[in-house]
């Protein structure tokens, strides 16, 4: 913690900006920090509930700015890179190696959506304090379903890094059984899956909100009613329609944050289509989202011919 | 609003199969159709003239005509909502015909689909926007890509009208396929004799500026303002000293280069000029043969040029020209005798292509005009022609016919026989096709006057018998099998489009088939059109021809660039894309996908970046307004709301 400060306080004396982490209204509650005093760099923390990924402020700041990172959110700041919605020289990068970071909705569920008074960590488990009990569980029954399949630990980006490296041994393959799986389920199965699922959407655009690459902003398709994609009313066409537009707004474009499921507020596993067009992706391109800088997306190019796709072949 | 909805019967061609009177009935029931009606040919002129006048008559302010694609007769109808005083964009064709009528012949279902397909032009002209063109200047010098005999034509029609013309040929001389020939069809009159002096009036005009092996790299632009870059590859021989005295093939120490010009019948040295006629008559080094090259010593020919010419180090070249229009006239390839295994082609050396014994009969070829067999140099008494190789045969993918073979193997047993009179030759054919002035005479001259045999079949087999080649095969009209003990055996493979067609394509942005021949825009009206308006077809790279076509085509399209250079401004397009800045976030993917690099940053006042369109390079493709996230960008006249009004018209079926 002392090595976090003290780099925030580094690259604070440079950019008079750093975007972190403080703790919220209880202790399993992160929220976002704008240090802009040098007095509230006291206040900064990393910890396994800082889940949020701060790059979702960084294409709309008109500033330069100190971010701090996580492995997983380094990527956002390379597909940010390769699709020129920032500039390298107004970030400065603050990497930090993470081990993980905890499913607050996992936590809360445990202990029955008590009040949390306390919590402590020791080793792998952790022991939660809440107004009636305490309790202790092992940190991986908690972990984040993202952060089991991660195969990015460490920044692939950064100025300064914070931390051991984290080593993974997860492969392509296992990041995304889950997917291969559901896919060889029948199509009706499939099809009354989403229909449940996406029924469930009360368009409250949480996720649409939280997408740190979602960058239309006030005028995002699903709002504007010029031109006349989606309208207002709440019939289960118009949920498809909004979520198969943000699907495919993001296709080689989604990092796999998981920003998008965790702001959900009724529990739609929206990562899912994004992790089925980012396979297809690979599959097709053989290109990874947010991976290396010089990386062009394929859906920011114009080839008349595509190594894979074979339309003009004689 | 008030919609106008005329349905066309094309005589029979629509009402035929679908019930125009319901259509019309049905269109009547949209809340904004002020008027409906059928007309038997709405194209004509009483029918454009009814429409004018109903739009005057019902105070009409939009009109739809169902009738046949837009292709067709969309510029007819514009241009009559012009006359009575409506914007042109606020016209709407719905295609019942081509997609309709003529596809299906069920008239209830025909008639069901053809008042969905009117109810969505109906709801789309309902969100026309007027639009308005803008003029621009051109660039009056065209580019002539391709040194052949339609090429050549081209641009030599174009000099003479007056224009600057740019003709760019791939291979060292221009001359193309007809250089190669030995005499002609149906007159048998000296290829070279005729051809010649058109390469030197194209050498010769002032007003032809040519670039010998040299490709397409780029182009870029629209209609009246191209820029092309052209590849000028390195011929390791600077042409400005070479005086094409030849003295460097005669001494050049590596004798067995590929000879390109012969279609490989007999080796060349590693630096030549193609044939003495050749224009340029400049030599060209082919590094993949030249012993400097390859071992990185000899340079004999440096030593023994008189002007110092050659030059190793030379670079390939790029340079820029500034044109208005381009005729494309890249001709055709042929199969190579490796593709016919079941004749023995690769294989046995008297097994040639028809090109390669054109070179034999050549004075100016291996032979020196005699008939000589490649395997042994003696004189062919017996020769096998064998027609329909590669073409129409569905097996190698080549349906099409490739049109000239027929006349060439008349024309060549008949040089047989002046050649030899002792000789005798055979042609097994499928059909003989000689349907050009004076060509049946001609083939019924080589069977009647010239002995030629003609056998009606195929060929199953070829294999050697002593210095003999045995040809096996059908004679289908007396229902036997024949064979034949030849010295010779020519086939007449199937004519191809270049290894490179769909690649230049490409960079024009037109369109070719699966074959790789270019489209032209009608196969009957516009036969040297593309649609990609400024860029024009001659020849045989739209589908083999022969000459008299080639030539025919190449001054057609020299007479459409005159017609075109005839303005002095050309009108743009309206159906363009627009950026509505207030809309766009300036994300700038339309500027990285666009191919045409049509989109630009640009900042407003306010520090804004956002995307802008240049009207005039945009080819209206569209592609930009897929990927724009927001909606920010719109491809004129097609809208996302235009769009999604039909696709509700349709879903929702009313």
């Amino acid at each position: 913690m002392v090595e976090l400060k003290e780099k925030i306080s580094e690259v604070f004396r440079d950019t008079n900006l750093v975007i972190c982490w403080r703790e919220g209204f209880d202790p399993i509650h992160a929220t976002p920090h704008f240090v802009r005093e040098e007095s509230q760099i006291e206040d900064s923390i990393f910890n396994l509930f800082c889940v949020h990924n701060l790059c979702v402020y960084l294409p709309f700041l008109k500033e330069k700015a100190g971010i701090l990172v996580k492995g997983c959110d380094s990527r956002t700041l390379i597909q940010f890179l390769q699709e020129g919605l920032i500039r390298r020289e107004d970030v400065v990068i603050i990497g930090i190696s993470c081990r993980g970071i905890i499913d607050v909705g996992k936590l809360m569920r445990e202990v029955l959506y008590e009040a949390v008074t306390g919590v402590s960590i020791d080793g792998d488990s952790i022991k939660v304090k809440t107004v009636s009990r305490e309790r202790e569980f092992q940190l991986t029954s908690l972990l984040a379903d993202k952060c089991k399949i991660c195969r990015y630990p460490n920044p692939l980006i950064y100025d300064h890094l914070i931390g051991e490296p984290v080593e993974s041994k997860v492969s392509w393959d296992m990041a995304y059984e889950d997917i291969r799986e559901f896919e060889k389920k029948p199509l009706e199965d499939r099809l009354s899956f989403w229909t449940k699922e996406i029924g469930k959407c009360i368009r409250c655009y949480a996720c649409r909100n939280a997408c740190p690459l979602c960058i239309c902003r006030d005028r995002c398709i699903a709002e504007t009613r010029d031109p006349h994609f989606t309208s207002q009313s709440v019939e289960l066409k118009e949920k498809f329609m909004f979520h198969f537009i943000h699907a495919v707004h993001l296709a080689g474009r989604c990092v796999e944050c998981g920003e998008c499921e965790r702001a959900c507020p009724v529990g739609i596993p929206v990562k899912m289509m994004k992790k089925k067009i980012n396979l297809e992706m690979k599959e097709l391109f053989d290109y990874e989202t947010g991976i290396n800088v010089d990386d062009k997306p394929p859906m920011y190019t114009f080839k008349a011919e595509e190594e894979k796709i074979k339309e003009h072949e004689l | 609003m008030r919609v106008g909805v005329f349905i066309c019967h094309c005589g029979n061609n629509i009402a035929g199969t679908v019930d125009v009177q319901k259509v019309a009935e049905e269109m009547r029931k949209i809340p904004g159709v002020a008027y409906s009606t059928t007309y038997v040919y709405t194209c004509s002129e009483p029918g454009q003239n009814e429409i004018i006048e109903a739009i005057k008559k019902y105070k009409l302010d939009r009109v739809v005509v169902a009738a046949c694609s837009p292709r067709m007769h969309e510029l007819t109808f514009r241009k009559a909502v012009e006359k009575a005083s409506l914007n042109r964009y606020f016209l709407e064709m719905a295609n019942i015909r081509e997609h309709i009528s003529w596809v299906g012949d069920d008239k209830e279902l025909n008639t069901q689909k053809a008042i969905d397909v009117v109810r969505m032009a109906v709801a789309k002209v309902m969100n026309n926007k007027p639009l308005f063109s803008s003029s621009f200047k051109l660039t009056k010098r065209v580019l002539v890509i391709g040194g052949g005999v339609a090429g050549m034509q081209a641009a030599l029609d174009c000099a003479d009208g007056g224009l600057d013309v740019v003709l760019v040929e791939k291979s060292p001389s221009i001359g193309g396929m007809m250089a190669r020939l030995d005499k002609t069809f149906p007159t048998i009159d000296c290829s070279i004799c005729i051809l010649g002096p058109k390469m030197v009036d194209v050498a010769q005009n002032e007003r032809i500026k040519l670039y010998a092996y040299s490709e397409i790299e780029d182009v870029k632009g629209y209609i009246g303002n191209y820029e092309v870059t052209i590849r000028k590859k390195a011929t390791y021989v600077d042409w400005n000293k070479c005086t094409g005295c030849g003295l460097c093939m005669e001494k050049c120490p590596s004798k067995n280069a590929y000879d390109y010009f012969n279609f490989g019948i007999a080796p060349t040295r590693a630096i030549n000029i193609p044939f003495p006629q050749a224009i340029p008559k400049k030599a060209k080094i082919d590094p993949n043969y030249c012993r400097y090259f390859l071992k990185g010593k000899c340079g004999v020919c440096a030593k023994i040029c008189p002007t110092k010419a050659i030059d190793y180090d030379m670079k390939d070249e790029l340079v820029k020209e500034d044109v208005g229009a381009i005729i494309v006239a890249t001709g055709y390839s042929l199969m190579g005798v490796e593709n016919f295994p079941e004749y023995g082609g690769g294989k046995y050396k008297d097994v040639i292509t028809g090109i390669q014994y054109e070179r034999i009969l050549n004075a100016s070829g291996p032979t020196g005009g005699h008939i000589k067999r490649p395997s042994d140099g003696k004189e062919p008494e017996t020769v096998v022609f064998i027609s329909c190789c590669g073409s129409r045969d569905k097996s190698v993918g080549i349906p099409y016919c490739s049109n000239f073979c027929c006349m060439y193997i008349a024309k060549q047993a008949i040089l047989t026989k002046d050649h030899l009179p002792k000789s005798q030759s055979y042609v097994f054919y499928m059909d003989i096709r000689a349907p050009g002035k004076g060509y049946d005479e001609f083939t019924r001259r080589a069977q009647e006057e010239y002995g030629v045999r003609y056998i009606r079949g195929r060929v199953s087999k070829i294999y050697p018998r002593g210095e003999k080649l045995i040809v096996r095969g059908a004679d289908t009209l007396l229902g036997i099998q024949v064979e034949v003990e030849a010295d010779l055996v020519v086939l007449a493979n199937a004519v191809i489009s270049n290894p490179d067609a769909a690649k230049l394509a490409e960079k024009l942005r037109i369109s070719y088939d699966t074959f790789g021949f270019y489209v032209e825009s009608h196969p009957k009206l516009r036969p040297v059109e593309t649609n990609t308006s400024g860029v024009f077809l001659a020849g045989a790279c739209q589908g083999p021809k022969d000459i008299p076509a080639s030539v025919s085509q190449g001054s057609a399209a020299a007479s459409k660039v005159l017609a075109l250079f005839s303005k002095d401004v050309l009108e743009s397009d309206p159906q363009v894309s627009y950026v509505n800045p207030n809309v766009c976030v300036g994300c700038m993917k339309c500027v990285k996908t666009c191919p045409f690099g049509a989109i630009k940053e640009e900042e407003l006042r306010d520090g804004r970046k956002v995307a802008k369109v240049i009207e005039t390079v945009c080819a209206g493709c569209g592609i930009c307004t897929s990927t724009c996230p927001c909606g920010a960008i719109q491809l004129q006249h097609f809208t996302d709301n235009q769009i999604l009004a039909e696709v509700y018209a349709f879903a929702s079926g009313k």
